[in-house]
């Protein structure tokens, strides 16, 4: 067996990917982590907005198809390479296949084809991309090696058959010791159906591959820091969370939190528990553990949301259950003269939940905000 | 440690899951059969790479990210133009893969390239049925005088053993083959009772799916699974010509078809049969008993029923996918390679 210490996991998120620059900037940034003698995986998304678009190109629109080839030409010819362009319309114009073809109706397993597309072309322009900056890269084709089940849209991954796939090859992979690139969010059935996995696949992707090569390292690349404390748009003071368990990443997900996808910690609680880094390439300020120690347990995360029609506030930490913290909020909620329509919390969920009554959700949300994370500390 | 030199030829889908299976894989199979399997060149329709002493993984996988007949644009040891004859002055392959597309009114590029092959002195393994439906007699003629093999296992249920089991089938008297031989059809038909599904429709489909051709005439028209027919008759030493199979379109089959089908509980399937004994060949729409074995022949599955003097069989796997007939190819090589005089 190869040496895989120095393999890790890097996720590429969409949101970075906009132009032949971005492109270009993701590849030198993986670029730093060759230097420092390690050989990443890159799992890379779509360019952003291309996924929205090509769902809108599976219903039919010309108009889309046009967009996805224009984006995606562009970004090819600034590239500068003859071959990944006419490798690019190759692509393209199977797509457009495809896409003339499904005038039928819907079919989930043609949009889902339809969709893969997005990180096809995507995979390709990030190798030629790592290769313009002087980086050995090679494709790795994430319908061959990620088996997932037929739930077109949302398919849940096969870890044993891609867990053998992945270390077939990954002993030939490292031996060439070029940066193996592969798509996100997509995968095929056994019998090769292409699926998708869902919103924020791609990071479902990338921890499946580090738990199931037990790999310690799995890094997603976003456009921000890391996991804030609160939505900064409501919250202008809300701050980087530097150390998260998974169980407090995966309550906070179920609760919509943006950039954590509940699926992507089944895989790291199944088979190996890999350490998830979020942040942008500036800064991976968020560290997220099966297990954090005792002095990094309590509140993390605050965020609001309607469920049945009745606004709640949430509150998100390991620890936030206990007697002290509960009476910690409800003595902020007394004395501030909020009206509670109920309050919720079982003693094996990192969670507190505080109906307010609809319009006063973002007042008690910054309430919360400032006297459990801004006057504590 | 014994090493074979490996000239391709033809880079499509089945070529390129070839070379990057190989570079996958070639490492293990050198620790567990003591054999190296180098590819020194490789040809698509426009242009040719050659490397005497052999591509390396990484330049064998980046070889197969070139867009469609775009070797030519692989940076190192490529050109434009191929040149077969330049292939073995330069690199002396001993075993030749050919892997181009088949072409069924003139049997080339295969033809021309496997005799060429053979007379240079390389073992020939190809998934181009095209040259030994209308060359049989003379290709293998041309290997047994050189002594050299000719293998052809992708060519039948590429995915499968099956020609290689047939073929072993030495002492039997084969009475019948019959059976589901084309993959696309079979899909097509699928699809039509499944999702009910018109055949236009059901074809297009196919076709999106990457599982027809942009021109899906050969198997439509029962071409391709007359030609596997054809390669069968061989195989068994009771040969037939193509000329001489009946074949029916599958284009005709309407979706009231299957419909009035299923109320009677059966299913339509595209069955192709060679009878020995009458010595006549098929390719026909038959329905099925909904309870008979060719009936849960479904999507992309190839099923072969084998009936002969002493004993019946079946025979069920996958028909073409590029992955499974690249695994085929490499089987072909690894068997020449270690039988083989090279």
């Amino acid at each position: 067996m190869s040496d895989r210490s120095n393999l890790c996991v890097i996720k590429v998120g969409g949101s970075l990917l906009k132009d032949s620059g971005s492109y270009i900037e993701a590849a030198k940034n993986v670029k730093r982590f060759v230097e420092n003698n390690q050989l990443p995986i890159i799992v890379v998304s779509a360019a952003k907005g291309i996924t929205d678009t090509l769902l809108e190109v599976a219903k039919g629109s010309v108009e889309s198809f046009n967009k996805v080839f224009d984006v995606y030409t562009e970004i090819a010819r600034e590239l500068g390479s003859q071959r990944v362009f006419k490798r690019v319309l190759d692509e393209l114009e199977i797509l457009k296949r495809i896409a003339y073809s499904v005038s039928g109706g819907y079919d989930p397993s043609l949009q889902d084809l339809i969709v893969s597309f997005g990180e096809r072309i995507s995979k390709i322009l990030m190798v030629e991309a790592l290769e313009v900056v002087g980086v050995r890269a090679l494709e790795l084709n994430a319908r061959e090696l990620i088996v997932t089940n037929d739930v077109h849209g949302d398919a849940t991954i096969d870890y044993i058959a891609t867990a053998n796939h992945l270390e077939k090859i990954v002993n030939s992979i490292v031996s060439t010791a070029a940066v193996p690139v592969i798509e996100g969010f997509i995968g095929a059935t056994e019998d090769g159906r292409t699926t998708t996995l869902g919103r924020g696949g791609s990071d479902y992707t990338a921890t499946s591959i580090a738990a199931l090569l037990k790999l310690n390292d799995v890094y997603l690349v976003t456009e921000v820091d890391g996991i804030l404390t609160a939505d900064p748009s409501i919250i202008s003071t809300a701050r980087i969370v530097k150390v998260m368990s998974y169980a407090e990443a995966m309550e906070a997900a179920m609760h919509g939190a943006k950039r954590i996808n509940p699926k992507a910690f089944e895989p790291l609680e199944k088979f190996y528990s890999s350490t998830v880094y979020i942040g942008s390439w500036r800064l991976f300020g968020t560290k997220i553990l099966q297990v954090i120690p005792g002095e990094c347990k309590g509140p993390k995360v605050i965020m609001h949301k309607t469920s049945h029609e009745m606004p709640y506030i949430a509150i998100i930490g390991e620890g936030v259950a206990n007697v002290s913290f509960i009476k910690k909020v409800v003595d902020i909620i007394y004395e501030s003269g909020v009206e509670v329509m109920g309050l919720q919390t079982y003693y094996y969920r990192p969670s507190i939940i505080i109906h307010v009554k609809r319009g006063s959700e973002i007042s008690t949300l910054k309430l919360l905000h400032r006297k459990i994370f801004e006057e504590v500390e | 440690m014994k090493s074979v030199n490996v000239a391709v030829v033809g880079f499509g889908n089945v070529g390129r899951a070839f070379v990057k299976t190989l570079a996958l894989k070639r490492k293990t199979l050198s620790e567990k059969y003591g054999i190296n399997i180098n590819v020194v060149a490789i040809a698509d329709s426009k242009g040719m790479v050659i490397k005497p002493s052999g591509l390396d993984d990484y330049e064998m996988l980046k070889l197969c990210e070139v867009p469609r007949s775009g070797i030519h644009m692989f940076g190192s040891y490529a050109k434009q133009g191929v040149d077969i004859a330049e292939i073995y002055d330069k690199a002396a392959p001993n075993i030749h893969v050919e892997l181009t597309p088949a072409n069924y009114a003139t049997g080339e590029p295969g033809y021309t390239n496997i005799v060429f092959a053979l007379k240079r002195g390389a073992h020939v393994v190809t998934a181009n049925k095209a040259p030994l439906v209308l060359y049989y007699r003379e290709i293998v003629e041309e290997a047994r005088i050189r002594r050299l093999m000719i293998k052809f296992r992708a060519t039948v249920m590429g995915g499968t053993p099956f020609l290689e089991m047939l073929s072993s089938m030495k002492s039997h008297d084969i009475e019948k083959v019959e059976g589901i031989l084309n993959a696309t059809t079979n899909y097509i038909l699928t699809e039509m009772h499944e999702n009910l599904l018109d055949f236009e429709q059901a074809l297009r489909k196919a076709q999106a799916l990457g599982i027809a051709e942009a021109d899906p005439s050969l198997d439509i028209e029962g071409f391709d699974a007359a030609a596997k027919l054809v390669i069968i008759s061989y195989v068994i030493g009771k040969p037939i010509n193509i000329s001489s199979i009946y074949r029916e379109s599958v284009a005709q089959i309407s979706l009231k078809d299957v419909l009035d089908a299923v109320k009677q509980g059966h299913v339509i399937k595209y069955v192709a049969t060679l009878d020995t004994q009458k010595m006549v060949a098929s390719v026909k729409i038959e329905k099925v008993p909904r309870d008979n074995v060719f009936a849960q022949i479904n999507g992309t599955l190839n099923g072969v029923r084998i009936k002969s003097d002493a004993t019946e069989l079946f025979f069920i796997g996958r028909g073409g996918g590029r992955i499974e007939t690249a695994h085929t190819v490499l089987d072909d090589v690894i068997e020449v390679a270690l039988r083989g005089s090279a």
